[in-house]
């Protein structure tokens, strides 16, 4: 697209930014009806998001859901400095890594991917493999700390620039690259059976 | 997470994952990969197998990242009433709804909070064609302060004529003059007839003029409302200051009515 700065191509589907600010300022003074509003246009995108950064559906509705409760209680602060849509993918981001901190650690059984798993399909179906591939990087990604797993997903699923996820998860730019690069080092060994 | 960084616990095989690798010819697997991101060329790693194996495992995880993200449901499927259903019931918990302003005459002890009497406001606003109210705030003109009225309960505003200030966004067309006439005539009309709400004065601040086509357009990109203020004030330099000495104008005469 043209004027890409490194966002996923599903972004263009995002709210009107005119109607966002507007809609954001009627919420801080306390229109609801507002705010449900806001709640219907970012929720998908959010949800998208989330579902990606924690790898359950059920734990992305959870997340998605108390971020717009905190937003609602923080929205009288909201200066507009940045999109709500900006802001809003902020504090999902950030509660999807709490919430994988708190997970109880993987055990390597769980985490360690089986490389060698395409060896026993020997023809398989072309759609049965990729979907294999995909269940296999699902369960790689488990494998990852949550601070590579948030910095990895931003970068390759959701095509944040660097500099935006070093923004969002307040570090720098050099230890997101940092930690992009360790995840796809992991992911690669881990999907080494599929080259 | 002590474990996590690193990845798996005892350094298994893919676990062991070090901040930096050299591959047999020298070159950092790191500056391979980052060079392959950025597009930049690099005849070393065109002709050298260490590097090309090196891309080659990455763009195998690309490939089925590639596929992760198809496999995704598209954005319009994702089921997001139920969600916001849930939101919504916590937020009605926790409503702002400002403070509390008398209506209609001294002895009829009828209240409406500002939340609710800035919701009728901006709909009888938003009836205009091309129109949209941002803010509205709700004050009580203080009338004969120091004269024995008794205070009002906590929350709640002293009664008396209310004097409404309202941002409205615009489209291009308006007469700004004439369109800040409309708004004032809009709230008298629906405190009068609606909330039985007396309104001294109304002002009516314009916060942003709209392009009317802009909503046509089909390639919404976030920086392109930016662009979109940018050519107004591009071609609209001279008309923008005119805009705002009317702002200050409608401000000033607000007060009268």
């Amino acid at each position: 697209m043209p004027g890409d700065r490194g966002r996923a191509p599903e972004e263009t589907d995002a709210p009107l930014p005119h109607e966002d600010a507007l809609l954001v300022v009627r919420a801080a003074e306390g229109d609801d009806e507002a705010f449900e509003a806001l709640v219907h246009r970012h929720a998908p995108v959010l949800l998208r998001l989330a579902t990606r950064l924690l790898g359950s559906p059920t734990e992305a509705e959870d997340a998605v859901q108390e971020a717009f409760v905190s937003a609602w209680r923080k929205l009288p602060e909201f200066r507009g400095d940045a999109r709500f849509g900006t802001w809003m993918h902020r504090i999902v981001t950030n509660r999807c890594l709490n919430v994988l901190r708190s997970r109880p650690p993987v055990t390597a059984l769980d985490s360690v991917p089986e490389p060698q798993a395409p060896e026993h399909q020997v023809s398989p179906a072309r759609a049965a493999e990729a979907h294999a591939a995909v269940r296999d990087l699902s369960r790689a990604i488990e494998g990852l700390s949550p601070e590579q797993r948030v910095c990895w997903v931003l970068r390759e699923l959701d095509g944040v620039p660097y500099e935006s996820i070093a923004e969002t998860v307040g570090i720098s730019q050099e230890a997101v690259r940092g930690r992009v690069f360790r995840a796809r080092r992991y992911l690669t060994e881990a999907m080494a059976g599929w080259r | 997470m002590a474990m996590n960084e690193g990845g798996t616990p005892g350094g298994a095989a893919f676990g062991d994952v070090p901040d930096e690798e050299t591959l047999p010819c020298g070159r950092e697997l790191a500056q391979v990969w980052e060079q392959a991101e950025t597009g930049e060329p690099d005849p070393h790693t065109a002709d050298c197998p260490h590097c090309a194996e090196a891309l080659r495992a990455l763009r195998t995880l690309e490939g089925v990242v590639a596929r992760a993200r198809a496999d995704e449901p598209q954005e319009r499927q994702w089921d997001t009433a139920a969600l916001a259903g849930r939101v919504m019931d916590v937020v009605r918990l926790e409503l702002r709804p400002g403070r509390t302003l008398a209506l209609g005459e001294p002895d009829e002890d009828a209240w409406i909070v500002e939340a609710a009497a800035a919701r009728t406001f901006r709909a009888a606003v938003d009836a205009l064609p091309g129109v949209r109210a941002g803010s509205c705030r709700i004050e009580t003109a203080v009338v004969n302060a120091a004269s024995g009225a008794s205070a009002p309960p906590a929350g709640r505003l002293p009664r008396g004529p209310a004097r409404v200030r309202i941002e409205v966004q615009v489209g291009l067309s308006w007469n700004l003059q004439l369109v800040a006439d409309e708004v004032r005539g809009r709230i008298v009309e629906a405190a009068d007839g609606e909330l039985g709400m007396r309104v001294a004065a109304v002002d009516v601040v314009v916060a942003d003029l709209l392009d009317e086509d802009e909503e046509d357009r089909e390639d919404q990109e976030d920086q392109e409302d930016q662009e979109d203020q940018e050519d107004q004030e591009d071609q609209e330099d001279q008309e923008d200051r005119e805009d705002r000495e009317a702002e200050e104008a409608d401000e000033v005469e607000g007060g009268q009515r």
